[in-house]
């Protein structure tokens, strides 16, 4: 049984089948590696999870509970964080403040009205800035942070949510090798903690991080297994045939 | 010289707050002429009306040219309680305008009136209950921008014709003069006089400081983040609508105050005060002093509604146009309005670092939301 499941989930924009009968356990405590063609409905998944669009049919289970069709502040607060495909921060606030707004833990208007200072979140604050290793940083606006920073500063506010489930779409795009690497160790150590489902096309990042590996195919599940079972299986071959990516 | 552009320096803007209101409290000292007491209260008024505009869209980023409704709404219960103050249950229940229009009993509605603390109470409650259920209905269906501010017209010209053609009840085209002063426990307030400039200059300092308060908390963080990308927000587990809402109506619940205040110090209600034109000078005001200045739009506010008593007896026929080309000026070049002028005259001032001064910023990472 896993954490989050995905049972039979299909969408359909107007006719064009994105997603078609598409199924995924993730079991908790493990980083899940999603793979797939350009187009193969690995976004429009996480999309579905955190409720950014409505699937079709099928249905979403977080703990056993059914999270379909909920509103995305609601599967944020269950415990579900996301980094987006295209990093998505406050470009013209700062580093800090961006970590600050992520701290969600109050969600209230009128509480967070009289909320100036919070120690709780200071401390949250300095441990995450430390693992992202963005504490030179806090002060200067996110804009300016070169886009492996900005990678890490998404990653970071996803911490400062601290969800149950961390969902990563491409977080190691346009990174150096040594940002690379640095990325993998930290999410070895997160998934000590934390349950991580993980979009990459880099096959090398794939192959330290992976605890399990699922392939996606023109919306459908082509396979699942560890990173050798699936190199070796002969269908995600040809699929990847001319579209290997990296 | 300056490490960082001291507009920014928060102690600094306090301040200047401070200073500022601490500054008009001395007015009623050097003068006392009634008329320009009354005067001086009214543009407290619009000092009010911009202060809810600048924290609506300037801070909160939601165009709202309907703000007339909610001041509007406040101005008419505020006017039927003192309406309601002359009348006698024995020998005159009705207001005289409900006589002529052949009313047998005093409306339903204008019952709550009989007593001042209900009247007021429902003159501030009604427009902010409004603003909660309009903007829960707009902003949970995700209705911003341009299309938020033509709905909220569009409901200023529903609200504007129901007043006018409810005759009996809101007499209408002619409005209600209520006859005596607004009298509170036995305390008569006196539209001539220097109480009511510095009642209503309390209440403007006031929510000043308490809204510039605000934007500094979390929440005013959370919602200069809905402004820069709503979408990403959500995902943080924030409900936007939720916090629109409440922008949304605590700046309708100041509108109706100073609709409150309006009334008692012209004594005086007509469905003018729901007119299109109207609201859409509020926004001028703020948008000329700088919407994202809480001083700023006030300032606006008492720069344009002075110069259009002062200077408009002579340009009367051009001021609108003067106006207006002052306003396509602002927005064309100085988008942050009069304040965003000082603030980037300050920057000026800052001694910039020698290595900072040669290299550009990074690269711009980061997007909205895409995908
Ligand atoms: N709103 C939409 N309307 C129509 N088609 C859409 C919409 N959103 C996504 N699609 C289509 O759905 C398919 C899956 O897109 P998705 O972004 O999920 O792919 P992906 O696996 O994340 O690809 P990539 O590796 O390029 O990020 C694509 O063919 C895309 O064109
Ligand atoms: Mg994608």
């Amino acid at each position: 049984m896993g954490i989050l499941e995905i049972h039979n989930l299909s969408k359909d924009y107007s006719g064009t089948v994105v997603l078609n009968d598409f199924s995924l356990d993730v079991v908790e405590l493990t980083l899940c590696c999603l793979l797939g063609p350009n187009g193969a409905g690995k976004t429009t998944t996480m999309d579905m999870i955190t409720g950014r669009q409505k699937p079709s049919s099928g249905r979403i289970l977080l703990n056993d509970n059914d999270i379909t069709g909920l509103d995305e502040h609601e599967i944020a607060r269950r415990g579900i964080g996301r980094k987006f495909q295209v990093p998505a921060v406050f470009k013209d606030l700062t580093v800090r403040q961006n970590l600050e707004v992520a701290y969600s833990r109050q969600t209230s208007p009128f509480k967070n009205m009289f909320r100036f200072r919070d120690p709780g979140m200071e401390r949250k604050l300095d441990e995450v800035a430390t693992q992202v290793g963005l504490t030179q940083r806090l002060a200067i606006e996110a804009g300016t942070l070169s886009h492996g920073e900005t990678q890490w500063l998404e990653i970071g506010m996803v911490l400062m949510q601290d969800p149950q489930i961390l969902l990563m779409d491409e977080p190691a795009a346009g990174m150096t090798e040594q940002e690379i690497d640095k990325t993998s160790r930290m999410f070895n150590e997160l998934k000590k903690t934390k349950t991580l489902v993980v979009v990459e096309h880099d096959m090398a990042f794939v192959r330290e991080i992976a605890d399990v590996v699922t392939v996606m195919h023109m919306g459908a599940h082509l396979a699942t297994g560890s990173i050798d079972q699936i190199e070796a299986n002969a269908r995600v071959r040809e699929v990847y045939l001319g579209s290997e990516e990296h | 010289m300056f490490k960082s552009n001291p507009y920014h320096n928060k102690t600094a803007q306090w301040v200047v707050y401070v200073l500022f209101f601490g500054a008009l409290a001395f007015v009623p000292v050097l003068s006392d002429d009634a008329f320009m007491m009354n005067q001086f209260a009214t543009y407290g008024v619009f000092g009010m009306l911009a202060l809810s505009i600048s924290l609506c869209w300037g801070f909160g980023g939601i165009l709202n040219l309907g703000q007339g409704i909610a001041f509007g709404l406040g101005a008419y219960g505020m006017a039927m309680t003192m309406q309601m103050q002359s009348q006698d249950p024995e020998t005159s229940p009705m207001p005289p305008f409900m006589l002529n229009n052949s009313v047998e009993q005093l409306p339903l509605m204008w019952e709550p009136f009989w007593h001042t603390g209900w009247g007021i109470f429902i003159a501030l409650a009604v427009p902010t209950l409004f603003c909660v259920i309009f903007g829960t209905i707009m902003f949970r269906a995700r209705v911003s921008g341009p299309f938020f501010a033509i709905m909220s017209l569009a409901m200023l010209s529903a609200w504007y014709t129901i007043i006018l053609d409810s005759q009996p009840f809101t007499n209408g085209v002619n409005g209600i003069s209520p006859p005596a002063p607004l009298s509170i426990g036995g305390f008569e307030i006196d539209p001539y006089s220097g109480f009511i400039y510095w009642m209503v200059l309390f209440l403007l300092a006031a929510m000043t400081l308490i809204i510039k308060l605000i934007t500094t908390s979390k929440f005013g963080l959370i919602v200069q983040a809905v402004r820069a990308d709503s979408e990403r927000v959500r995902f943080l587990g924030y409900s936007v609508s939720y916090y629109e809402t409440v922008i949304y109506a605590v700046s309708g619940f100041i509108a109706a105050i100073a609709g409150c205040c309006w009334v008692v110090a012209v004594q005086y209600v007509s469905p003018a005060q729901l007119d299109v034109s109207f609201s859409i000078s509020m926004v001028i005001w703020a948008g000329i002093g700088g919407r994202m200045s809480l001083l700023g739009s006030i300032i606006g506010a008492f720069m344009i509604q002075g110069g259009q008593s002062y200077l408009g007896d002579e340009f009367l026929a051009t001021w609108l146009l003067i106006l207006g080309g002052f306003f396509i000026f602002v927005v064309r070049f100085l988008p942050k309005g009069l304040a965003g002028l000082l603030e980037s005259g300050l920057g000026l001032l800052v001694a910039k670092p020698a290595a900072e001064r040669e290299s550009a910023p990074g690269p711009v990472a980061g997007a909205k939301v895409q995908g």
